[in-house]
């Protein structure tokens, strides 16, 4: 008799102790392990993120997370938005003095435009405050293309002599050239009632729409240039909690959340991730196109969401960065009733997290940083 | 007693006569419609100056604690008082409208301002506008009436005239 207690006491402990495991994040998913040993030598990644000097600096770390280090390493100044070229041998940001509040959907009209070594070295000032707005490569690095009021201004780099401007139709930020050099991206008015993404032919200025016409922007290029990634937040989005989570972030009801979304050159979209209680934003492609990255915002702070860093709302040190595999697409994280409801076949692969960050971009090219 | 009647009839046609003049004059005023709502600001900045009312808010506001967003408002004109507007119905997108006028600018919006608090259907504003709007606002522009053909002003200084 005692022998049966026992056994059965055995038995209800394994069932806790099992149902205490799936209860708990996927910390130790094997999954996640395995993907972080597959990108782990996959080039480097270049973000932004507040330093214990409260500025904020560029970093460098490895796909798996390893290696961070700062490059900019600036205490009077802040850094933000670095871009790779293409071939990854320089990387081009923003510099703002120290204390600067930058704006999520301004920053590449504020502070000067830098042009470095993509480790950080030689660090050379292109122009002054609010030059250069949106500078984005062309892709043999000897151009780039601007964005401002009067339109789309594409300058040699050498001479910084302006060779070419056109309508901007509509287009407004986060405006960048394709990696076949035919096209620019950006969130436009004028095609709907509200923004989406549109692409621009660079040659005939036409544009056409990628995205839904409404709450669609920070767009950013597939290596083929006929793909592009952006975050979407649906319209009319269900509330089945009773808006606690609205609630616990901060925002109205019917608000809703961004999700992180595809699109072929025609307009096709996708879901690729998506959360109930997070707004996602930042996608950036890996240059082989088998991984997104991206970033979560914090459930109960809406100032530091994926796209939004605000030095004085927060003292985080960005958002929350995540690494996930495109053939894991699309993938729900969390419980996220309502998404699933409506995406009910998803593939739900696993997620690699990153540091807090905030626009992260990635190169699969040699720096010259042996680690 | 007949006295104090004829007394008290003569101070009433008075009375009335004296109301209906002054309900004239203020009439006469509001007609010209030229001193309401005029400051330095609302006479001075932008390229078009003119009284028109807010014929509607088409829906609840976005919030604007994630985005600082143009919205557009159709108005029907009143009165010209600078630069020249074809048609009497037309479009004036407004900086996050959520937020008064006198605390509305930023860092972004260039100049704008004006004394009106919170807009609402009916309510007759002077503004001074700048057009075309693309070349005065560079962000998100809400626009309800996408596909009704019409400029797009840019509301540079809204105050409040009448309600």
């Amino acid at each position: 008799m005692p022998g049966r207690l026992l056994i059965q006491m055995f038995v209800l402990f394994r069932l806790a102790a099992t149902a205490t495991a799936f209860a708990q994040p996927s910390s130790h998913d094997p999954r996640v392990d395995q993907l972080a040993k597959e990108v782990r030598y996959k080039g480097w990644i270049v973000y932004s993120a507040r330093t214990d000097k409260d500025d904020w600096d560029l970093f460098l770390i490895r796909p798996n997370g390893s290696s961070r280090r700062s490059i900019t390493n600036t205490s009077e100044f802040s850094e933000m938005g670095g871009r790779f070229s293409s071939d990854g041998k320089r990387l081009l940001y923003r510099r703002l003095p120290k204390g600067s509040t930058f704006a999520h959907d301004k920053w590449g009209i504020q502070g000067q435009l830098i042009i470095a070594n993509s480790d950080g070295t030689n660090p050379v000032i292109i122009g002054g405050m609010g030059e250069f707005p949106w500078a984005s490569w062309s892709p043999d690095g000897k151009q780039i293309a601007c964005l401002d009021k009067d339109g789309i201004k594409i300058y040699e780099l050498a001479t910084k002599k302006e060779v070419r401007r056109m309508d901007r139709k509509g287009i407004y930020q986060q405006f960048f050239w394709s990696p076949d050099g035919k096209w620019f991206c950006g969130p436009a008015n004028q095609y709907g009632q509200g923004w989406g993404v549109v692409r621009m032919n660079i040659n005939t200025g036409v544009v056409n729409s990628v995205s839904e016409t409404k709450s669609c922007c920070t767009p950013d290029w597939f290596p083929d240039s006929r793909h592009i990634v952006y975050s979407y937040r649906p319209s009319n989005q269900e509330v089945i909690d009773n808006g606690e989570m609205a609630r616990r972030a901060g925002q109205k009801l019917e608000h809703g959340w961004t999700q992180l979304w595809m699109a072929d050159a025609e307009g096709k979209g996708s879901l690729v991730y998506g959360e109930d209680g997070c707004h996602i934003y930042g996608g950036a492609i890996s240059p082989d196109s088998q991984y997104v990255l991206f970033t979560r915002s914090y459930e109960e702070d809406l100032k530091v969401m994926g796209m939004v860093a605000h030095p004085l709302g927060s003292k985080k040190r960005g958002a929350p960065m995540a690494l996930m595999r495109l053939s894991d697409a699309p993938t729900i994280g969390g419980e996220s009733k309502a998404l699933r409801k409506l995406h009910p076949r998803t593939k739900d692969g696993p997620l690699l997290q990153l540091p807090e960050c905030w626009e992260p971009h990635w190169t699969y090219a040699d720096i010259g940083i042996k680690r | 007693m007949k006295r104090n009647l004829r007394a008290f009839d003569f101070l009433s046609r008075f009375s009335f006569g004296f109301l209906f003049l002054l309900i004239g004059v203020f009439s006469s005023s509001c007609g010209k419609g030229s001193e309401k709502g005029a400051d330095h600001e609302v006479t001075t900045l932008g390229s078009v100056e003119m009284t028109a009312r807010l014929e509607e808010i088409p829906e609840a506001f976005p919030p604007n604690d994630l985005y600082n967003y143009a919205y557009v408002l159709k108005y029907h004109v009143e009165q010209v008082h600078r630069g020249r507007v074809l048609g009497d119905e037309i479009f004036i997108a407004h900086y996050n409208p959520l937020k008064p006028r006198s605390g509305v600018q930023d860092e972004f919006s260039g100049k704008v301002g004006g004394t009106l608090e919170k807009f609402r259907a009916g309510d007759i504003h002077r503004m001074a506008l700048e057009m075309p709007l693309e070349q005065y606002w560079m962000g998100g522009i809400v626009d309800k009436y996408f596909g009704q053909k019409g400029i797009r002003y840019w509301a540079v200084w809204t105050n409040l005239t009448e309600k």
